[in-house]
């Protein structure tokens, strides 16, 4: 295998660049960049262009695209025919559990496993000696073992694993693996981790405790603050949330007597899986398979390997028995790779007229005891702020710190739903403070469309302003901001995010996304691709557009989905990149066969390929339709006698982009989507207790291939924004004399509480389409951008409600009562209407016209 | 998943049986009714007794009857059948809104009135997994020596968490138990005491057959409030259970008990002398409120807050009594 | 142990220790991997099942509790290979989206439907209260009720 390479490009003056050199990446990145500096034009493999683009349809309407379709795997869903990983049962399969560290920070002196080995049904033990090869999602940052080998980092870190007759047995056995620890003091949050940089968590750091520390600045932030008519300074706490998907991890290992290692995941990104299981097990990549069932939800939190796939798979290199190990719930909250908390300052700066100027931040990063996605984490914490506002100067300064804790990573969102929200809550505050409706103040910074950010990102299509008029017209905002009853408030936020990276993680020039198309003479066609659905419903998107290309019925394509033996690769789920990526090489493979069939109709009945139409089942020419018509089947059959037997390869490669400086790629997409929420509150002022009543979200996916499944992730994201905002923590008890700080609060969805039926608001999805260049028929991102304006909506909604500002995540009864208690929170509520009303921008025609009656208000009783 | 321990199985067929199994075996043997507290418990690991004594074919113990005024409720009534009861709701509304406030309904649905009556205290301490209360060092209640809410204490302090025993001490319910020599009844209000490593009066081989309210307390003017984070599944972190006699010339006689706090429900005392004669409203609400504040003491055994707890003592009291009271 | 369980209609005996749950018996067991476990203890409602008419969690009860009762699972809802019009209509609305709260949610669904066959959305969402979703926020879901009940009530 070929060294890792460093995907940022070097600094600049250094081309051409050496990219098969190996480059370490030192922890800090620090420097001044001007403004809107591009990437050196390189050479890469160029998607094909097609008459008229990709973002129209085959002919001249579409047929598939943007109806409510069902879900191809719909059926399997609802009759609870789907299967999921723990529904997997082979023959002679062991059931495998993990021994794991009751110490937070602690060397591994000895461990025992005899009593456990001794055990009737308890087939073998193996420890982190067995699995000595370190991994890590990114190439590197690798400091991960799949059982720690002399040092346990946090309560839950994986030490050991047994395999037995049952699960039962194996987790009895546990009980008889007996480690000898010697405890190091631990360190549970950011302050200690700076403060002891001796009590180092992972020896894998450059430094101390440091994960990784950037700056960047963009234009001259201090002469724009100092030129400001206004300048707004905040700290913010973004508590650590995890993703909880219902379904926890689970695998199915089978190593069989020729050597060859299957293993089923519920894992999102198959292809780095595959990677990292060669790397660990020491065995061929080629003799390896890896398979992705049903996922029961991921959200990030499967997004790279986990200690129980490589443990199961050489368990079952061990015992030569199929082994399966499934989480316990508890055991998904140490996996983790959750939010990473956030303590972030900002000071942003505007004028009189509304415009914003300069914006400064500094972001600390409680990043648990591994790297995981930690460098991009620690990028995207800054580097995606820079739209949907113009700003003219930025600089941002993020530090990422080890903690012996679990392990923090991607959550829907990654990086960028903790600045969000502080900078959206900024907004808030400018507004206020220059008394203009906080809606106009979004309008007017808008960085519209193709156009660049002040650090480099390239910008296509932009339906940001559209969003904003579609939440304030759905709301009914005008007659509510600033003039609803005391305990009752509206608020806005804006947000957007990636449609992929324009870089595997692993530096390549290959696709990032690759499809094979075959046709069968029945009429039926297969896709193959390594896509991982989740539940977003990328599977369905393949066989959409291969509908949509050749005219069959949905029911009429089958898709083979992440399968290494069978698909080729797609790096994943993961960064919002399936219907960008993937959807644009399934559209690269389905033009291509629809031009041989098509190309065989033109020849057959005299026309021009750009006359046949095939759809629902039927291929004619438009010029003809009663006479020179056929089913799709028979001209698949025509088309297979013309030019032989029919398939296709299809795939996409992002342009190369992002700007030219250190770590300038990060953050760089093909395309951006851009989403305004608008939230509304009842509050209790006598509890605390605030009910979010309705959410009304309003999205820009460029073009929704299927709205049903565009609605389900913008609901799905609010829902889970809210629920970060009103009810998650992800948190550790702290130290007592009887007990070591790092356990975890609760581990289990009793005591981690995410929203039930009776909490969740009412989600109003508003669909907005910009209709992207270079998107498959138009489409960008809907799975993650949705997410992030939730948070802040809800916070400024509490603001006009109550006059007090929730700058620390949860926004729980507790903390909306002690904020109500410390300041004078009346009389800044009547303040700020006063503001508003008297503004000369205010957007608001008449007065009073609030909406009468106390309403619901929601206490905590019920 | 989670496994549960290894245990034998006992499935009584009648009472006479259970508590013939039990008169010999008590301390082995640990009672499972509708056991959606006792499951989740075992596969914690905070029982491990060797029999599993399943009420479930116990029929003479589900019933809801009326005589001479009196209800009584047999403790295999589920919590959604006593929700959706015509006569309870009618009757004692508080009962019926305390019984459909548990859980989620799917547990509503296996959860029993005995099994709420005789839930297991709860502290955040102790209703975790064996690995996580192994990392912990374990408490006294369970496997352990110290407690950790209270470090100097010698008594358990975890919280009692039943919806339902509350409102059953408002309305001056009783419970009878009994065992293979006979039965005995025992004020609900005197069937807790302050000791969360057993919480309630029972002593091994006794089991709960009935529970009844006396026709006394029909008419009372009653009200149950529940604190909890989210608006289903979660157990409450206060609870406010809350039951007056009023007739013309005011309060006669008035009963408040606050809960989800320590090991047992407190009664706030002094009560009658407060309520005497004075009209059912929000001056009293008042009164009471501050009477219930001064008495309850939150602790930090449930992960919530405990100074916040403190402070909705009156504000769930005050907002009991404007619901007893028909307030708008 | 035989534990002799009746499930979705038919009579079905497996060999079981004593400390297996309904929800391990029925996956394991039988076969009937369509009910599904979230949390372990009671917290998410993925296991629901229904027995003697009313929704319960399969992974809080004891397997051999459960004999001589009625057991609906997921895999009971379809009748003759035709799904029940509420998994029709939960699949058209995308109710489902990564699918593994669905066959929990299905259940509390259609217990609440053959109690109620015409319940509002405060009932709808108060019924499926002990069912957490990750994926939806619950919106299409509900959606999914009501449009069953009303075709329903639509059919003669
Ligand atoms: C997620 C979750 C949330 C919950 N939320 C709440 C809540 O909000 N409010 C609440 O009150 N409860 C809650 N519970 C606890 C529990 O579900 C209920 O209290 C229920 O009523 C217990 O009844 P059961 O029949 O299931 O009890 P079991 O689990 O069968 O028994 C509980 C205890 O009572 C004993 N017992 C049962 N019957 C008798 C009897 N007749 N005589 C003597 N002892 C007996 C058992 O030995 C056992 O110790 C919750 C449980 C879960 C899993
Ligand atoms: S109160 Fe103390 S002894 Fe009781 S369960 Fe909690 S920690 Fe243990
Ligand atoms: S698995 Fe049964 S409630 Fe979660
Ligand atoms: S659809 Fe995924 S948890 Fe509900």
């Amino acid at each position: 295998m070929k060294a890792p390479r460093n995907n940022e490009p070097p600094p600049k003056g250094d081309a051409p660049r050496k990219r098969d050199a190996p480059q370490a990446e030192s922890t800090a990145t620090g420097m001044k960049v001007p403004g809107g500096r591009d990437m050196p034009r390189e050479d890469r493999l160029k998607p094909p262009q097609w008459p008229g683009g990709r973002a129209q349809p085959p002919g001249a309407s579409f047929h598939v695209i943007g109806r409510r379709n069902r879900k191809i795997e719909g059926l399997a869903k609802v009759t609870g025919r789907a299967i999921y990983a723990d529904d997997i049962a082979l023959p002679r399969m062991l059931h495998a559990k993990l021994k794991r560290s009751i110490h937070a920070h602690a060397r591994i002196v000895r461990i025992d496993a005899r009593e456990a080995l001794a055990m009737p049904g308890v087939h073998a033990v193996i420890t982190g000696r067995d699995l000595p090869e370190y991994f890590g999602i990114i190439p590197w940052t690798q400091d991960e073992q799949a059982l720690c080998e002399t040092k346990a980092r946090y309560v839950g870190d994986a030490i050991a694993a047994v395999a037995a007759d049952s699960e039962w047995l194996a987790e009895e056995a546990l009980k008889r693996i007996h480690v000898e620890y010697e405890p190091l003091p631990a360190i549970t949050c950011i302050d200690e981790a700076l403060e002891h940089p001796e009590w180092r968590v992972n020896e894998k750091s450059s430094e101390g405790n440091l994960s990784k520390h950037v700056h960047l600045e963009f234009g001259d932030v201090d002469g724009e603050l100092a030129g400001s008519d206004a300048v707004v300074g905040g700290d913010y706490w973004y508590e650590g949330s995890t993703h909880a998907p219902i379904e926890p991890h689970c695998c199915v290992a089978d190593f069989d007597a020729t050597g060859f290692l299957t293993l089923y995941s519920s894992t999102q990104v198959a292809h780095y899986l595959h990677r990292d299981l060669a790397k660990v097990l020491g065995v061929k990549a080629q003799r390896i398979r890896v398979i992705q069932p049903v996922v029961g939800g991921a959200f990030g939190g499967k997004s790279e390997p986990f200690s129980l796939e490589f443990c199961a798979a050489k368990l079952s290199m061990q015992t030569g028995r199929p082994v399966k190990i499934l989480y316990t719930r508890e055991e998904v909250f140490y996996a983790h790779r959750g939010r990473h908390p956030m303590r972030l300052c900002y000071r942003t700066g505007i004028r009189r007229d509304g415009t914003l100027t300069g914006v400064d931040a500094r972001i600390a990063i409680d990043g648990g005891a591994y790297s995981s996605f930690g460098l991009v984490t620690t990028y995207y914490s800054g580097q995606l702020l820079t739209a949907p506002y113009r700003m003219s100067a930025y600089r941002f300064d993020s530090t990422r710190v080890f903690t012996n804790k679990p392990c923090c990573g991607p959550k829907r969102g990654h990086g960028s739903v903790q600045p969000r929200f502080a900078f959206e809550c900024q907004i808030d505050k400018l507004a206020e403070v220059i008394g203009m409706d906080p809606i106009e103040v979004r309008r007017r910074n808008s960085i519209g469309e193709h156009t660049r950010t002040v650090n480099g990102m390239r910008i296509t299509s932009n339906g940001f302003a559209e969003c904003l008029d579609e939440v304030e017209r759905a709301s009914d905002w005008k007659r509510k901001f600033r003039r609803l009853p005391y305990g009752r408030g509206v608020g806005v936020a804006g947000s957007m995010y990636i449609s992929g990276t324009n870089y595997c993680i692993y530096p390549n020039e290959m696709p990032q996304s690759g499809v094979q198309l075959k046709l069968d003479r029945s009429g039926r066609a297969t896709v193959f691709c390594g896509a991982s659905d989740i539940g977003q419903g990328v599977d369905s998107v393949l066989a959409m557009i291969v509908a949509e290309e050749l005219g069959l019925d949905l029911g009429d394509i089958r898709v083979v989905a992440a399968d290494t033996d069978l698909t080729p690769v797609d790096l994943g789920s993961y960064s919002s990149r399936e219907t960008f990526m993937v959807g644009n090489a399934c559209l690269d493979a389905a033009r291509k066969l629809r031009e041989q069939v098509a190309g065989t109709l033109a020849a057959r009945w005299g026309c021009a390929a750009s006359e046949i139409t095939l759809a629902g089942g039927v291929a004619c020419s438009v010029r003809d339709p009663e006479r020179e018509c056929m089913s799709v089947r028979e001209a698949f059959q025509a088309t297979e006698a013309r030019h032989g037997t029919l398939g296709s390869v299809g795939w996409y490669q992002s342009p190369k982009l992002g700007g030219d400086y250190r770590g300038g790629t990060i953050g760089a997409s093909p395309a951006y989507s851009f989403t305004a929420h608008v939230a509304e509150v009842e509050c209790d002022p006598e509890t605390g207790f605030v009910r979010v009543s309705n959410i009304w979200v309003a999205h820009d996916c460029g073009r929704a291939l299927s709205p049903v499944a565009v609605e389900g992730q913008m609901e799905g994201s609010a829902y889970m924004g809210f629920a970060e905002a009103m009810f998650e923590q992800h948190v550790f008890k702290p130290a007592a004399v009887h007990h070591g700080p790092g356990l975890h609060d609760g581990p289990s969805l009793l005591d981690y509480r995410i929203p039930t039926s009776l909490d969740t608001p009412d989600l109003v999805s508003l669909i907005v389409e910009s209709v992207d260049p270079e998107g498959p028929y138009g489409a960008k991102e809907a799975g993650e951008g949705p997410l992030h304006p939730s948070v802040p909506a809800i916070a400024n909604a509490i603001h006009d409600a109550l006059g007090i500002r929730c700058d620390r995540l949860p926004f729980h009864p507790p903390r909306v009562l002690s904020l109500l208690r410390a300041g004078d929170a009346r009389a800044a509520w009547e303040k700020a209407r006063g503001r508003v009303a008297t503004a000369p921008v205010a957007g608001v025609g008449g007065s009073g016209a609030g909406r009468s009656g106390a309403g619901r208000s929601g206490a905590g009783a019920c | 998943m989670l496994t549960l321990p290894a245990f034998e199985w006992l499935r009584p067929a009648n009472l006479d049986d259970a508590l013939a199994h039990l008169a010999n075996h008590a301390a082995e043997s640990l009672v499972v009714a509708g056991g959606t507290d006792a499951v989740p418990n075992l596969k914690h690991r905070l029982h491990e007794p060797r029999w599993i004594v399943h009420l479930g074919r116990l029929d003479e113990l589900r019933f809801v009857r009326e005589s001479e005024g009196a209800l009584s409720i047999g403790p295999l009534v589920t919590l959604s059948a006593i929700a959706r009861h015509e006569g309870i709701r009618r009757d004692f509304p508080s009962l019926a809104r305390a019984a459909s406030l548990v859980a989620s309904p799917q547990i509503r649905n296996m959860g029993t009135l005995g099994g709420n009556l005789c839930l297991d205290t709860r502290c955040t301490y102790y209703n975790q997994t064996y690995f996580w209360r192994d990392a912990l060092g374990f408490c006294l209640k369970k496997d352990g020596v110290r407690c950790h809410v209270v470090p100097q204490g010698r008594r358990c302090v975890a919280a009692h968490s039943s919806d339902v025993s509350p409102v059953l001490i408002s309305l001056d319910a009783s419970v009878d138990i009994s065992n293979a020599r006979g039965s005995r009844t025992v004020p609900v209000d005197e069937f807790f005491v302050g000791d969360g490593v057993h919480n309630n009066v029972l002593v091994p081989g006794e089991l709960v057959t009935r529970v009844t309210i006396p026709a006394a307390s029909r008419g009372l003017r009653a009200a149950y409030q529940k604190l909890r984070p989210r608006a289903a599944i979660d157990f409450p972190m206060l609870s406010v259970a809350f039951a007056a006699r009023v007739s013309d010339g005011g309060c006669e006689h008035a009963r408040l008990v606050v809960s989800a706090l320590g090991a047992k429900p407190r009664r706030i005392g002094g009560l009658d002398a407060l309520v005497k004669g004075r009209p059912l409203d929000d001056a009293l609400g008042e009164a009471l409120a501050e009477a219930a504040y001064r008495q309850c003491r939150p602790l930090t055994n449930v992960a919530y807050d405990d100074a916040y707890r403190h402070e909705m003592v009156p504000v769930f009291v005050r907002r009991a009594v404007r619901e007893a009271g028909g307030i708008a | 142990m035989l534990c002799r369980l009746r499930v979705n209609g038919e009579t079905r005996d497996c060999a079981v220790v004593p400390h297996t749950t309904l929800l391990e018996a029925l996956r394991y067991a039988l076969g009937l991997t369509g009910s599904k476990q979230g949390c372990d203890k009671g917290d998410c409602g993925a296991c629901t099942v229904v027995i003697d008419g009313e929704s319960a969690l399969s992974c809080i009860s004891i397997a051999l509790a459960c004999e001589g009762r009625d057991i609906v699972t997921i895999e009971g809802l379809a009748r003759n290979g035709i799904p029940h019009p509420l998994q029709d209509a939960l699949d058209v609305t995308g109710g489902a989206q990564c699918g593994f709260c669905t066959p929990g949610i299905l259940m509390s669904a259609w217990a609440l439907l053959e109690r109620n066959p015409r319940p509002s959305r405060d009932e709808i969402a108060l019924a499926l209260s002990g069912n957490l979703c990750r994926c939806t926020g619950y919106t299409k879901i509900i959606d999914a009720v009501e449009l069953a009940a009303s075709q329903s009530a639509e059919r003669p």
